[in-house]
């Protein structure tokens, strides 16, 4: 188990834990389907530790480093 | 006449299937919060109205948009839902799908974005899922239209049937619950809306069903009846109640789709992905976007817009005014009258008229921008630099569409789900340089600026949004401290814009510019001319002895230390207010010219290349017009940050103009 911000771009991982995800965050995450046990990949990361593109079921979206860093995932 | 509403989530196709089905005029955007109003169209077999509604995710809203689906169910009347589902997403939009049939209403669902589910080897069987679900399903391409004859024909013949509300299984501890929270609140909720739907959206805590609840219901017995379940559930699974219904909902979504999607391989790497590898590149994403905006404006103001505007000049200036004049003549007109309509209307529509074409080309971009799918990858190339402002990467997108018109600009922050971050991006938006000051742009750098037109008109453009975030930062950290900002974007799949939809959205936009010069630039034209022919010692007097120059006389002192201490600039400033294209009428009457041209030729005595400038930045940041901050008073419900909105942008561009004019006298200019 591992942050998501561990991981390199192109990387495939498992969600493993959301807990420490800010409620907000959480919601729209879910809202996109994005939840414990959902594969997703690491597309890019902006620089100067802006966000993290991720894609999920073949649709991506964009999320803060800070909200990354409290995602725990494993690879795949 | 029935009303059927259009529910979906964002980014389905739900205002290009609004379109196919009303055949009426629709902004057509991919930016989730294009579609922020209640917007209502004829069917066109004439037989029933569409309502079409902010694009969600869940009935449960985090935003101010969102709320408005929730509203809608809980207190308009209706008589169906046709809801659209993007074949290519269906878990997440099936997801609403359940929540909406546990409403309960008549329903039919719009199939949508079969081709692109199809290239991605998604097969859905509708019939199956039909039958699964218990309504009509359709597949459609709402872009092309194809699938939408047969959908306007089913519309009406699902409304007739009476469906039962789906009823999943919660398990025994929210069954239970459920039956409690119908005993507690027994008759004291309409009689239309679904007790067990609205027990669900209670225990998933959905904020507004919870204030609708409080002022029908003791609100200590529904918190301690919420309490009791909360905790009974995550004592037996260990989860919070949003959560595990969620589950279940999921789990029925996953078990249904199971049932009636094929899936096939197709081994190609989407478009989408191709595209995404340069524009939100790590390092390119940025000076992309930059050069995508300098190939805006160079296009707007060089290449495309100002031989187009220099022609209509000529023409408003040159033939037409002849033919009004000889026609004038013609019918006996006294002077008075040609007066009023050479020197006012003429000069003072025609002044603005001349612009259309940059303001529709300047539209044109936006529209594509917005419809391509590009403006979400704004917001996240940008994300790192609003963060560090106290803003999020969404709050970009208002302030781009502020280039435009600040109004959409305004309204389009109310995607944002962060009160405090929504009014400082309201607040900031009118900083955007919108295309009614466009004219006021043009008059000047062509009169000063002649050859680097784009280049100037650019750097104001730029002084707006650089002001705008200094601001940002200084709100933020002080008047509007933010708890913690949040930023979640979804970026939709590139797709390549229909000129139809482009065209009709740039027309939608642009239409407004030139109502504006038939109503509201027409009338101050007419207001204008008055008060510059009639003065304290009679009717046609000497334009400095009129009424019109009294009024400027009084700001002129005020505005002398920023280099254009005229009356006429005080006139044209003060008029300003009501739409920021009129500066440009007032100086078109005042200055009593024919044309842009020689305006310009006028204009070379009373102001220099500096002052000139200076008085372009004020232009700039002086106060937003008048429809503005109606808008800002609506959306954000406050007098207090209205006036703020005002004031502040007052003091603001005094205060630059200032630094502008005197620290470039001080170096020579
Ligand atoms: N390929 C394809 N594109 C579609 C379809 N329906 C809509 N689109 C495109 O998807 C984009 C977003 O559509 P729009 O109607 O603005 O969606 P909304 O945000 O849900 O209102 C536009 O570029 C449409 O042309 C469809 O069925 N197939």
């Amino acid at each position: 188990m591992m942050a998501m911000t561990q991981l390199q771009s192109g990387d495939r991982a498992k969600i493993v834990d959301l807990s420490r995800v800010s409620e907000l965050v959480r919601r729209r995450l879910l809202d996109m389907g994005v939840t414990e046990g959902v594969e997703v990949c690491l597309k890019c990361t902006m620089p100067l530790g802006g966000p993290f593109m991720i894609e999920s079921c073949g649709q991506c979206l964009g999320i803060r480093r800070s909200e990354a860093m409290r995602i725990q995932v494993e690879r795949v | 006449m029935m009303q059927i509403a259009l529910v979906g989530n964002p980014n389905t196709g739900k205002t290009s299937l609004f379109n196919q089905l009303t055949g009426t005029y629709e902004y057509v955007g991919n930016w989730s919060g294009v579609t922020v109003e209640k917007k209502v169209g004829l069917l066109r077999n004439k037989q029933g109205a569409l309502i079409d509604l902010p694009g969600i995710y869940s009935l449960n809203p985090l935003s101010r948009d969102e709320s408005v689906v929730t509203h809608f169910l809980l207190s308009e009347p209706f008589e169906g839902i046709l809801n659209i589902v993007d074949a290519s997403q269906l878990e997440r939009n099936l997801l609403l799908t359940v929540q909406l049939l546990e409403f309960g209403k008549p329903l039919a669902i719009a199939l949508n974005m079969t081709d692109v589910a199809e290239r991605r080897g998604i097969f859905v069987n509708e019939k199956r899922l039909a039958e699964k679900l218990g309504v009509p399903v359709v597949p459609i391409v709402a872009r092309t239209g194809k699938g939408c004859e047969q959908l306007n024909e089913q519309t009406f013949a699902f409304l007739q049937q009476k469906i039962t509300p789906l009823q999943l299984f919660y398990g025994n501890v929210i069954e239970k619950g459920i039956e409690r929270f119908i005993l507690l609140v027994g008759d004291k909720v309409d009689e239309t809306i679904p007790k067990r739907w609205l027990a669900l959206q209670f225990y998933e805590g959905n904020r507004y069903v919870h204030d609708y609840l409080k002022q029908r219901v003791d609100a200590e017995k529904l918190h301690s009846l919420y309490t009791e379940v909360e905790n009974e559930l995550q004592k037996q699974e260990g989860v919070s109640l949003a959560q595990w219904i969620y589950d279940q909902r999921r789990e029925y979504v996953r078990d249904l789709i199971l049932h009636v999607v094929e899936r096939k391989n197709v081994g190609q790497v989407p478009l989408t992905e191709r595209i995404d590898a340069i524009v939100t590149h790590k390092y390119l994403g940025i000076p992309l976007f930059l050069l995508s905006m300098y190939l805006l404006f160079q296009l707007t103001f060089d290449w495309l817009g100002a031989p187009l505007s220099d022609a209509l000049d000529a023409f408003f200036a040159g033939p037409l005014t002849d033919w009004i004049t000889a026609g004038l003549a013609a019918i006996g007109a006294s002077e008075f009258i040609r007066s009023l309509v050479v020197d006012g209307i003429i000069a003072g529509v025609g002044g603005v008229l001349v612009f259309v074409p940059q303001i529709f080309i300047l539209f044109f971009f936006i529209s594509f921008l917005e419809d391509s799918g590009y403006m979400a990858r704004v917001a996240l190339v940008m994300d790192r630099l609003m963060e560090a402002v106290g803003l999020n990467g969404k709050a970009f997108i208002p302030l781009v569409i502020g280039f435009g018109c600040n109004v959409p600009g305004v309204m389009a922050a109310r995607t944002i789900e962060q009160p405090r971050e929504r009014l400082l991006t309201m607040l900031l938006t009118p900083l955007m340089s919108c295309s009614a000051r466009l004219p006021v742009y043009a008059l000047f750098v062509g009169a000063f600026f002649a050859k680097h037109q784009a280049l100037v008109v650019l750097s104001l453009y730029v002084l707006g949004v650089v002001v705008a975030l200094l601001l940002a930062k200084l709100f933020s950290t002080t008047i509007l401290k933010n708890e913690s900002s949040v930023f979640v974007v979804e970026l939709p799949p590139y797709r390549m814009p229909q000129w139809q939809a482009l065209w009709r959205s740039t027309w939608d936009k642009g239409k407004g510019f030139i109502r504006k010069a038939g109503t509201f630039i027409f009338g101050g034209s007419v207001a204008i001319w008055l008060l510059s022919y009639v003065g304290p010692h009679g009717v046609n007097v000497e334009m400095d002895e009129s009424f019109l120059a009294m009024i400027g006389g009084i700001l002129a002192p005020i505005l002398v230390p920023l280099g254009f201490g005229t009356w006429q600039a005080g006139a044209a400033l003060l008029t300003g207010f009501l739409a920021k294209e009129v500066v440009v009428s007032t100086m078109n009457i005042i200055y009593h010219v024919p044309d842009v041209e020689s305006l310009q030729g006028l204009m070379v005595s009373h102001f220099t290349p500096l002052s000139a400038f200076s008085f372009m930045v004020f232009v700039l940041l002086y106060i937003p017009c008048l429809a503005t901050v109606a808008t800002i008073r609506k959306e954000s419900g406050s007098r207090k940050w209205t006036l703020f909105s005002m004031g502040y942008a007052f003091i603001v561009a005094y205060l630059l103009s200032f630094i502008i004019y005197q620290g470039g006298r001080m170096l020579g200019f």
